[in-house]
């Protein structure tokens, strides 16, 4: 589903900032299907490969191929193709403070030409699924760290993607709301999505039993199946 | 594309409810430049006005002696008015330059001296406007010229086309600066709009970093943006029309002395068509475009 061959990602110079390389000839492949956790401490290029997959940077070096697809070739103006297949979960859950949990989440099939009817539907589904049903007329401000992480997933889900990437989704929360969050990403994988978790937590990453590519200094260092944290 | 078109639209109009402040500071700003579109679009009516007045006013005047007769007067008239350099030519007997001087002179001096005199001492005359006030002199060398010379007791000053002529280079000449001075501020105009808008953009860029992030089309995300930008245009478009209505109904008479006789209601009223199409082409292309250039920068990637 994904693969990175010899990518290497350096941002240019500013002026506050010298150039700097984000991620240095990293390879790997992630299967569709697949439950794969980025671990490494913060500035090692977990959210820069995230953002390769994402169209929103491109590779300096190297091919990024999503579904095949070289995304070096995806025009700016195509990428949205590319971000309708996935759904994006973050650390600071990005919901909108003046739309209820209802609306943030239905705010995402926007995009898509979907009726009223079937909006409502879907929504009501995914918020059962991420298990806040009855909160949907709440505002972000009335909900707990890990509900408003929830809603996150819920409108990350709603447009059913194939690839789930979630960026230190647990990283404001405290350790119960972890492994809540971490359990709600393993459904969604059971349930057949492809989910690239980024993360520097070492009781998500040891609770989970999945892949885990570990990164030092923009380098893949560790690539295990099963793996643990190791940093 | 109805449905996504709604979508548009219910969030745009959202958005312009919601953000109150930069709303209104969005709206005033383009207000102000929709007036001052507007009061540039009058600075030229009004200098057009000031010219033709000028224009107007300018003559060349010749004299005939007492005993020309009329129908030799009428005859030199329709030769003058042949010429292609002559606008139009006036006859004035001799009793109607009578009447005016004693329409113009009630109850003063001159008219009391005139009582004494009690004969009409006035001179039947030709009174010439010249399609250009660069060809007074032309059509006073041309007067001294003609077969009627003798006839002629005395062809006023010309030279007064001149200073006219140099008065009028310089009415054009401010209507160029006015020209000048609507393109120099109409940037301003968009530099400001463009800057309240970004502002007010810069605190949705959550919105827009969601819905790119869920696949939104560009176009898509842009769409409210661009409605938001067009409602602040037509408010702003709205309230200036208002407002020059307002003025210009009640203190015309007030204005209109202190322009030198342009009457500003009338010409509001000959271009109310033009004025409304100026004022809401201005609000909402302002509102559209500055909100188009605004949104792109969060759109790049």
């Amino acid at each position: 589903m994904i693969e990175f061959k010899n990518v290497t990602k350096e941002y240019p110079p500013n002026l506050v900032k010298e150039s700097k390389v984000a991620i240095h000839n990293v390879s790997f492949k992630v299967k569709p299907g697949e439950f794969v956790t980025l671990c490494g401490r913060s500035g090692a290029g977990k959210t820069t490969i995230l953002k390769l997959i994402s169209c929103e940077e491109k590779p300096t070096e190297g091919e990024v191929f999503f579904n095949g697809k070289n995304t070096y070739d995806v025009k700016k103006s195509e990428a949205y193709l590319i971000r309708q297949k996935i759904g994006f979960i973050f650390q600071d859950f990005k919901l909108l403070s003046y739309k209820t949990v209802y609306e943030n989440v239905a705010y995402a099939l926007e995009a898509f030409s979907f009726n009223d009817k079937l909006v409502k539907d879907e929504v009501m589904q995914v918020l059962e699924l991420v298990g806040l049903e009855g909160k949907n007329n709440c505002l972000p401000k009335e909900l707990s760290g890990g509900e408003k992480q929830r809603v996150s997933i819920a409108r990350a889900l709603i447009h059913r993607p194939e690839l789930i990437l979630a960026d230190e989704p647990t990283g404001n929360l405290d350790p119960y709301h972890s492994r809540d969050i971490a359990k709600i990403l393993l459904k969604i994988n059971e349930s057949g999505s492809t989910v690239i978790l980024s993360t520097h937590s070492k009781d998500i990453v040891n609770s989970l039993k999945k892949r885990v590519i570990t990164i030092e200094d923009g380098r893949i260092i560790r690539d295990e199946e099963n793996g643990v944290f190791s940093l | 594309m109805f449905n996504s078109l709604r979508k548009i639209i219910k969030n745009g109009w959202e958005g312009f409810w919601r953000q109150g402040f930069l709303t209104f500071a969005t709206s005033l700003v383009i207000f102000i430049a929709v007036v001052l579109g507007t009061s540039l679009f009058f600075f030229q009516g009004g200098i057009s006005y000031l010219i033709s007045e000028i224009e107007n006013k300018i003559d060349v005047s010749v004299t005939f002696q007492e005993e020309t007769l009329r129908e030799d007067i009428l005859k030199f008239r329709e030769e003058l008015s042949l010429l292609p350099e002559v606008k139009k030519v006036e006859y004035i007997s001799q009793e109607e330059a009578y009447e005016v001087f004693v329409a113009n002179n009630q109850d003063n001096q001159f008219m009391k001296a005139l009582e004494l005199l009690d004969i009409n001492p006035f001179l039947p005359s030709l009174r010439i406007q010249a399609t250009e006030t660069s060809q007074y002199q032309y059509i006073a060398d041309y007067v001294r010229r003609s077969e009627y010379k003798d006839s002629i007791a005395e062809v006023n000053d010309y030279k007064r086309g001149a200073t006219i002529e140099t008065l009028k280079n310089l009415t054009e000449s401010i209507q160029l600066l006015g020209i000048s001075l609507t393109i120099f501020l109409s940037l301003i105009a968009v530099i400001v709009t463009f800057n309240t808008l970004r502002l007010s953009i810069f605190s949705q860029k959550e919105e827009i970093e969601i819905m790119r992030l869920v696949g939104a089309k560009n176009g898509f995300i842009r769409g409210p943006f661009l409605f938001q930008g067009m409602l602040c245009g037509l408010f702003a478009a709205l309230f200036s029309f208002i407002a020059f209505t307002i003025t210009f109904f009640f203190m015309n008479e007030g204005l209109k002395e202190l322009l030198m006789g342009f009457d500003c209601l009338l010409f509001f009223k000959e271009n109310i068509l033009i004025v409304l199409l100026l004022q809401f082409a201005v609000g909402v292309g302002l509102g559209v475009i500055s909100s188009y250039f605004a949104v792109r920068k969060y759109l790049k990637n």
